[in-house]
């Protein structure tokens, strides 16, 4: 063995290992530890360790069932009650209702052992969905308006930004006030706007808008960062071609669409990963704002996490549920990965 | 990179514990390591005296308090407790008691604390659990509606003395009054701004209960079948979601100041915020007893509570700290500095504000009278998250039988996986 060849062995190790013991130490062991836990019963307050309990934590999170009923009277039908059935009926002990729907002069329940959590996974997922492309148009639409070469540029630059710097315990309380249906600014603003026509908006006491004005005010909150980013980006495209551009006659639009986008291409990929990963983590502004209510209407997967792990002190059950949501999350992005080499092996 | 930066940092914090550690000169007295949680300025500085007088009182321990903040009081003292890392004195807000006796955390206080001592005290603030004292409380709070007279005058409402509280008739018809008469929006102000469980259970259970409902079968304390969602629950429930449908109280107050400002005629809070209503109502300002939804009175009892943990090396340094925190003197002292209801007759009546004419006795006649303790049961953070969930949830609309059947599930099934709480780890 030469000394040469064994420098090349080591060396890499040595300066990787205090990275990689601390990404062990506080992310794969911390993990590793959660899986564990979903099969036991831990709690954080208990005499008696956690005895193993099999699968009985990820039964509980994701078992789904049906429920099809006949009305029990005809004419305008009456059916009887879901919550009956399922608290007596040895088949759906334990089943809560999710969703239904008619079929016919028959009612469909969809039951779910927890359906506050499935619920509150499809809650997370409409809240990306919502909250990736306000956030990011806004992001491009800023980054555009303080690279124009606009007098003052620095200091809106500073101002977009001063959001992301803010806590946001207190920008979410400062938005709850905002979002009053009595008193809060927005509502006032739309008021004066319409002269009267819009009424008053409950905005987080009213399912319907409780998520869409969390949506608002985390675009709003969050949209400076990517901001910065995609400025960065910007900046790194070649004047030459817009001037080449204009030479050629091209519309300003013609220029964004032909030059801009074009070059933001992989700043814009990042950027949407980015905000993605951060949408699905969502958790302080429904916390602070709403305690995900109205009736479960902002209940995220974060937030189920807590209130189970946490709050009740279900460690076990808390685990599960962070264990099952990466799950899903490594699958999301396996698939996206998969469809972007695919999209490089056509290119090439 | 971020982790490199993580372990210096750990290790930097390890070798300046270390440091301190080997600075403490040991000397003759016991140290005493004690836990409370940040209440407020007024009650840091007076516990922070309280604490020296029993210093100087004495040559056999010292106490040594550590605040942590209110928050996270709860997870770090599970964590002290995973960790085996426990002080031997420590503040437990009282609805925890029961879990942190059961788990084997706290030691009884019989033998440290004299029984003569704990007779004294007002019922709802001895915290027990399995027919065992493992906590006690220096001070209450109590809860009351607070109106202005005026208001109460121009509606030609009657009222209600401890005696003879509002019944629900009465107190639904005043609000549908004052609704009517436009001059308010929402009349009644229930905090229900505060989302959190620990308000939701503190406030809204006891009305359960005097509706003739529980969170829990207290005979049995093992399921809340019938307690929560029996008849009488969803009585309650059905009137509690009536009051928003109707307009009569606000999901969300938008801050604090709902009663201060007018917007609200009456609100339901606690003692703490007597002072606040005092400056600005002035004379005009009435203190209530909560209506009788039929089975009397019931306000939540019980605050946050001295207890000895189990690794506790020196129980009596301990038990003699409490007991001298309970003495007269000290209570009414903490009572002056704080707004807290004193737990004991004499300290109230050496009190400044609590005394048989003191402008603040009612909450110690409230508490004395219809203070009832939150069950002592270990599953209380689960009955707490369940209630609190399914009260939100009826606010907002929800079926009341379903949200009631939900929470009952949620308890029964948090209990039954407990096997009942049968194996108590109490020592």
């Amino acid at each position: 063995m030469s000394a040469p060849a064994d420098r090349r062995g080591w060396t890499p190790l040595w300066f990787g290992a205090p990275a990689v013991l601390g990404l062990g130490l506080f992310v794969v062991l911390p993990f590793v530890m959660a899986l564990i836990l979903t099969f036991t019963d831990q709690r954080l307050v208990s005499p008696a360790p956690g005895a193993f309990v099999g699968l009985r934590n990820y039964d509980r999170l994701l078992s789904v069932s049906a429920l099809v009923q006949n009305p029990v009277r005809d004419g305008v039908p009456v059916y009887a009650r879901v919550r009956s059935v399922t608290r007596t009926k040895r088949a759906y002990l334990g089943y809560r209702p999710l969703a239904g729907f008619g079929l016919g002069r028959r009612r469909v329940t969809i039951l779910a052992k927890d359906p506050a959590f499935l619920k509150a996974l499809g809650n997370t997922f409409a809240f990306a969905v919502m909250v990736v492309p306000l956030q990011c148009g806004v992001a491009l639409g800023l980054a555009l308006l303080v690279n124009a070469g606009l007098r003052g540029q620095t200091v809106f630059r500073a101002v977009y930004f001063s959001p992301v710097v803010m806590s946001m315990v207190i920008v979410s309380v400062v938005w709850a006030f905002l979002f009053d249906r009595d008193l809060g600014l927005i509502n006032q603003a739309l008021g004066a706007l319409s002269c009267g026509l819009i009424k008053p908006i409950d905005w987080l006491g009213n399912p319907s808008t409780a998520m869409p004005a969390i949506v608002i005010m985390s675009a709003w909150q969050g949209a400076g960062f990517q901001m910065l980013i995609l400025l960065a980006g910007l900046q790194g495209i070649s004047r030459e071609l817009y001037d080449a551009a204009r030479i050629d006659g091209a519309s300003p639009w013609q220029c964004f669409w032909h030059i801009t986008v074009p070059g933001l291409r992989h700043t814009i990929g990042f950027v949407l990963v980015v905000t993605t990963i951060a949408a699905l983590g969502l958790f302080t502004q429904v916390d602070v704002m709403t305690g995900g209510g109205p009736r479960g209407a902002t209940a995220t997967v974060m937030f189920e996490a807590v209130q189970h792990g946490v709050r009740e002190g279900n460690i076990a059950y808390g685990a599960t549920i962070s264990v099952v949501y990466f799950a899903l999350i490594t699958i999301l992005i396996l698939i996206q990965q998969l469809m972007q080499r695919r999209r490089v092996g056509e290119a090439a | 990179m971020r982790a490199q930066y993580h372990t210096v940092a750990l290790l930097l914090c390890s070798g300046l514990l270390a440091a301190c550690h080997a600075a403490f000169v040991p000397n003759d007295r016991a140290d005493l390591i004690l836990w409370k949680n940040q209440a407020g300025l007024d009650e840091e500085a007076e516990t922070t005296s309280l604490i020296n007088r029993f210093n100087a009182s004495q040559a056999k321990w010292r106490v040594v308090a550590q605040s942590l903040p209110q928050g996270g009081y709860d997870q770090s003292v599970v964590a002290a407790s995973l960790a085996g890392r426990m002080p031997c004195v420590l503040a437990v807000d009282s609805p925890m008691v029961a879990s942190y006796a059961w788990a084997g955390h706290l030691r009884p206080l019989d033998g440290y604390v004299p029984a003569r001592t704990l007779a004294r005290v007002s019922p709802a603030t001895i915290g027990a659990f399995a027919g065992k004292v493992y906590a006690v409380g220096q001070f209450d709070a109590a809860l009351a509606l607070y109106a202005r007279r005026s208001v109460l005058a121009r509606m030609h409402a009657r009222i209600p003395t401890l005696d003879r509280p509002w019944t629900q008739a009465e107190f639904q018809a005043l609000l549908e009054r004052l609704k009517a008469s436009g001059g308010y929006r929402y009349p009644l102000d229930l905090e229900t701004r505060d989302d959190k469980a620990s308000w939701w259970t503190y406030a809204f259970s006891p009305m359960l209960e005097s509706f003739g409902g529980d969170v829990i079968d207290r005979r049995t304390m093992t399921s809340a079948e019938g307690a929560l969602n029996g008849a009488a629950a969803q009585r309650f429930g059905a009137w509690f979601q009536g009051l928003f449908a109707k307009g009569l109280a606000d999901r969300q107050e938008p801050d604090d100041n709902a009663f201060v400002d007018g917007r609200a005629a009456i609100v339901y809070t606690g003692d703490w915020w007597a002072d606040a209503y005092r400056t600005s109502a002035g004379n005009d300002l009435l203190i209530l007893p909560p209506p009788d939804f039929g089975t009397g009175v019931v306000i939540g009892g019980g605050s946050w509570q001295w207890a000895i943990s189990t690794s506790c090396a020196h129980p009596d340094g301990a038990g003699a700290f409490i007991t001298f925190m309970l003495q007269d003197r000290q209570i009414a002292d903490m009572s002056d500095a704080t707004g807290d209801v004193p737990v004991t007759e004499g300290a109230a009546a050496a009190s400044r504000d609590f005394g048989p004419h003191g402008k603040s006795r009612i909450f110690y006649d409230l508490m004395r009278r219809f203070a009832r303790p939150r069950p002592a049961t270990p599953a209380f953070p689960a009955i707490a998250t369940a209630f609190t969930t399914a009260m939100r949830d009826i606010m907002d609309g929800k079926d009341v039988h379903d949200a009631l059947d939900d929470a009952t599930d949620d308890i029964d099934g948090t209990i039954a996986d407990h096997h009942g709480y049968a194996t108590a780890g109490g020592r």
